[in-house]
């Protein structure tokens, strides 16, 4: 077990260093903060003046040293746009995201899970097919389509809820249904399938035939048996709670991190790009890493593997 | 009994009293609201602040002209808003020169400041001084501030290295403000300067607080809530959301009309109108001309606004191996319908202008110049004598940066094409790809604005030998130099008005360096019951003149 999570956790740190090297990469030769900072109308004198200060000019595998010293160091670094501390600036919004994110998650998993084993528990029934039909739909409308589509109901025609902003609770509607939409439909068909898969297994039909109410035989057998898909698909959502709503956060002008690396990469404001990418990376690795734990923990098979790989 | 009695009394008064007490500690608010019947307002706009601050020193942009001009940020010298953007007198009352390079300002008297104190020159001299302009090694140091281990943006009074270097380019011959008493000052010059008045009426040259400088903690908060003396204040600002404001009612001007108003940043279009329609914005800003007609659909809204001191143009390489030849680039502009531009996507609501001038340059601005015509048998016949074959052109093009950007160079190559010119778009992500130096740079777009009442703010500044355009490399020509310098430094105004035209011969005719296609517009969408007028530029004016109007 903990060589498992010892591989797992250098694959992590390689995973990360490969992020932020790529990024770094990427921002600094696809354009110039100073001019994306400054604006291209600013005096040739301030922008030649802001590549010196914060050492633009310097050699790129130069910056490169330097910055990844400093965050060897713990120094993510600061805004060149005003500043300010890179970690701070993200960890000010990661509440409004997380005041979104959450609660699509909710959404998500109560309404998408169920659907989906109902779903395949009524195979090529009406109820099926309208499930089906929804969730297509819900996973092929992209989210800004559908953000616009309820302004366009709930906010200009009917007036029952505000367009856009985060000033109280009613603000955050439209979004988290927004949100919370794609990935239900993301969710019920994936457990769907994985139902289905299941409830085709020979062990199912000796269980039936054994005699096991169909309630006991889905709860014991069926359900565990899907999860473990299911719980790969919830492990990416989970992972995607900090950065997983730039789309929405724009459309509904939200504050929180997804605008913030909009605007960052827009600018080429790389401390903070970096700042957000290493959270989103962190969250993933995470993620990922207790769902490889939870796989252990579904099935009895992968557990004893590990085991007998460890010995 | 009487103690009796009055102690009975006592305490019925005083379970009233109780009964009352939430009711009372309601009725001053209610009073007071019911004294401020002033109305509060919300504005979508697309972006409040590109640097996150208000501080025009380092925010030098068109959206913070919008919300900090007229409304927070004054200066000695402001323009005429409801009119054509002329030099007006503002927190100086008169202003006379001494010399050609000392002028001697009379300030406002009873002008106050956020903070209560009243302005006089101590405040100017502030401004213009060491601390918030131009950094401990004064005007002019050439000197380059490197962020070390703290940060000159974040922690103390230390300026970002841009401000002095907005400062320096904007007052390049400054050297200090002699003050002669409470209420009077010279602006006091190395150099011989006509423009000085137009100097200080762009932005940049605003006056701030003293005290109110000497008390914020750091120049970052400084920069997000500075001590002005405008008709509104700061009350709250949310860097990438929000800026509110609220009246500063002791305003020089008089009371201000409006309560509080709100920047709120929407950066989608469409959520912008859908807010509008709504009812939760007064105003949306930065709507494109496609839009206007589907708003003004609604019989309860309306789209106002039009030009703005910026013209859209057209930039040369001159080094590129096809455009060597001026009669080649010469070609582009008489290949251009700019009319049919205008109508078609501007839906005939901004301006093809006299060339890159304005009305508000005065006497110097030459009204019988233009751009040039139309004429596509002569652009033919220029690219015959030039032997242009039709070689490839590239046109470095961004998405849209400029309102109308795409569907412009679309036609614009289009017309080209027509007579003989292969130009071919590619397009780049941002700035750095466009102005990148390599072979393949030849056209490309941009805009010049025109920052005070002078040729130097835009033909100079922009296309002169310390502008961006030669900067960059993109052109130099020895005449139009020598010229740029006469320009700057003459105070023979009759001489400079022939320099003027004569730079304008070269850069939009014999060599050319750019083409003006349009001037440049705003719209912004507001709901039909609200009585206020445009600009003819980003700034939003909510002073009394203009609410109601």
């Amino acid at each position: 077990m903990l060589r498992f999570l010892a591989t797992r956790l250098a694959r992590a740190l390689i995973t990360i260093v490969m992020v932020v090297t790529f990024a770094f990469v990427v921002l600094r030769l696809s354009g110039d903060p100073a001019l994306l900072i400054m604006s291209v109308d600013a005096p040739p004198e301030a922008i030649a003046a802001f590549r010196a200060s914060w050492g633009l000019d310097d050699p790129l595998w130069q910056q490169y040293l330097k910055y990844f010293t400093a965050i060897l160091h713990g120094d993510l670094g600061r805004s060149m746009r005003d500043g300010r501390d890179a970690i701070a600036l993200v960890a000010e919004r990661i509440p409004a995201t997380l005041a979104l994110t959450l609660p699509a998650l909710a959404i998500k998993l109560s309404i998408g899970i169920p659907s989906g084993i109902y779903a395949a528990l009524h195979r090529n029934s009406l109820t099926d097919r309208v499930v089906m039909g929804l969730a297509v739909l819900g996973f092929t409308v992209p989210s800004f389509v559908l953000g616009l589509l309820l302004v366009l109901v709930f906010a200009v025609q009917l007036g029952w809820l505000p367009s856009g902003g985060q000033d109280s609770w009613r603000h955050a509607i439209l979004p988290v249904i927004t949100l919370g939409a794609g990935g239900a439909a993301v969710l019920a068909r994936f457990t769907r399938s994985a139902m289905l898969e299941v409830l085709g297994q020979p062990y199912i039909r000796t269980a039936s035939a054994k005699g096991v109410p169909w309630r006991a035989v889905v709860r014991n057998h069926a359900l565990p048996n899907a999860a473990i898909p299911t719980v790969t698909i919830i492990g990416f959502m989970v992972g995607s709670l900090i950065a997983g709503a730039v789309v929405v956060e724009s459309v509904f002008s939200w504050p929180g991190v997804g605008r913030l690396l909009v605007v960052a990469v827009a600018n080429r404001d790389l401390a903070v790009v970096q700042c957000i990418l290493l959270l989103v990376a962190g969250t993933m690795v995470a993620s990922n890493l207790v769902v490889d734990l939870l796989y252990g923990a579904l099935d009895p098979r992968l557990r004893q593997a590990r085991a007998g790989g460890a010995a | 009994m009487d103690h009796s009695g009055k102690g009975h009394r006592m305490t019925r008064i005083n379970r009233r009293a109780l009964l009352a007490a939430p009711a009372l500690a309601v009725l001053p608010r209610v009073a007071l609201a019911q004294a401020d019947q002033r109305p509060s307002i919300t504005i979508a706009v697309q972006k409040v602040s590109n640097s996150n601050t208000l501080e025009p020193l380092r925010e030098q942009s068109n959206v913070g002209e919008r919300v900090f001009l007229t409304s927070m940020w004054e200066g000695l010298l402001g323009r005429d808003y409801s009119s054509q953007l002329e030099t007006i007198p503002m927190l100086a009352v008169e202003n006379r020169r001494i010399s050609d390079s000392v002028v001697e300002f009379k300030l406002r008297p009873g002008v106050k400041f956020h903070n209560g104190d009243e302005l006089t020159a101590e405040d100017v001299a502030f401004s213009f001084g060491n601390d918030r302009m131009f950094g401990p090694n004064g005007p002019n140091s050439g000197s380059t501030i490197r962020v070390g281990e703290t940060n000159p943006t974040n922690s103390g009074k230390e300026l970002p290295v841009e401000v002095p270097a907005v400062a320096n380019r904007s007052f390049p011959g400054f050297e200090k403000i002699e003050i002669i008493d409470r209420h009077t000052l010279r602006w006091i010059n190395r150099t011989p300067d006509v423009t000085l008045e137009g100097r200080l009426a762009r932005i940049g040259s605003e006056i701030g607080s003293r005290r109110g400088f000497a008390e914020a903690a750091s120049w970052l908060d400084w920069s997000r809530k500075p001590v002005t003396t405008g008709p509104y204040k700061v009350a709250e600002f949310r860097p990438d959301q929000s800026l509110t404001l609220v009246a500063h009612d002791e305003y020089w001007g008089g009371r201000p009309p409006i309560r509080q108003i709100r920047f709120v940043e929407v950066p989608e279009v469409s959520s912008r109108v859908n807010g509008l329609l709504s009812g939760e914005y007064h105003f949306a800003c930065d709507i494109p001309p496609d839009q206007i007609t589907g708003i003004e659909r609604n019989a309860a809204f309306e789209v106002v606004g039009g030009t703005i001191p910026n013209h859209r143009i057209t930039v040369f390489d001159k080094n590129h191996a096809q455009l060597r030849n001026p009669l080649v680039r010469r070609a582009f502009t008489h290949a251009i319908d700019r009319q049919a531009i205008v109508d078609s996507l501007w839906a005939g609501r901004t301006e093809i202008p006299k060339g890159l001038q304005w009305s508000f340059y005065g006497d110097m601005f030459i009204a019988d110049w233009s751009v040039p015509n139309f004429d596509p048998a002569e652009a033919r016949r220029l690219l015959r004598e030039a032997n242009y074959r039709g070689e490839p052109i590239p046109y470095r093009l961004l998405n849209n940066y400029y309102t109308n950007q795409v569907g412009t160079a679309q036609i614009l190559v289009e017309m080209w094409r027509q007579v003989g010119l292969n130009v071919q778009i590619e397009m780049k992500e941002n700035w750095s790809q466009i102005l990148e130096r390599s072979p393949t740079r030849a056209v490309r777009d941009w805009s010049n604005s025109g920052l005070f009442s002078d040729p130097v703010s835009s033909l100079v500044n922009q296309h002169g030998p310390n502008g961006q355009q030669q900067q960059v490399g993109e052109y130099a020509n020895e005449e139009f130099n020598r010229l740029s310098s006469e320009l700057e430094t003459s105070t023979d105004r009759a001489r400079r008005r022939v320099v003027f035209q004569r730079m304008l011969v070269i850069a939009e005719r014999e060599d050319p360096a750019y083409t003006v296609l349009h001037q440049n517009a705003t719209f912004t969408a507001k709901r039909k019951d609200i009585r206020w007028k445009a600009a003819p530029a980003f700034a939003m004016d909510f002073r009394a003149q203009n609410w109601g109007a």
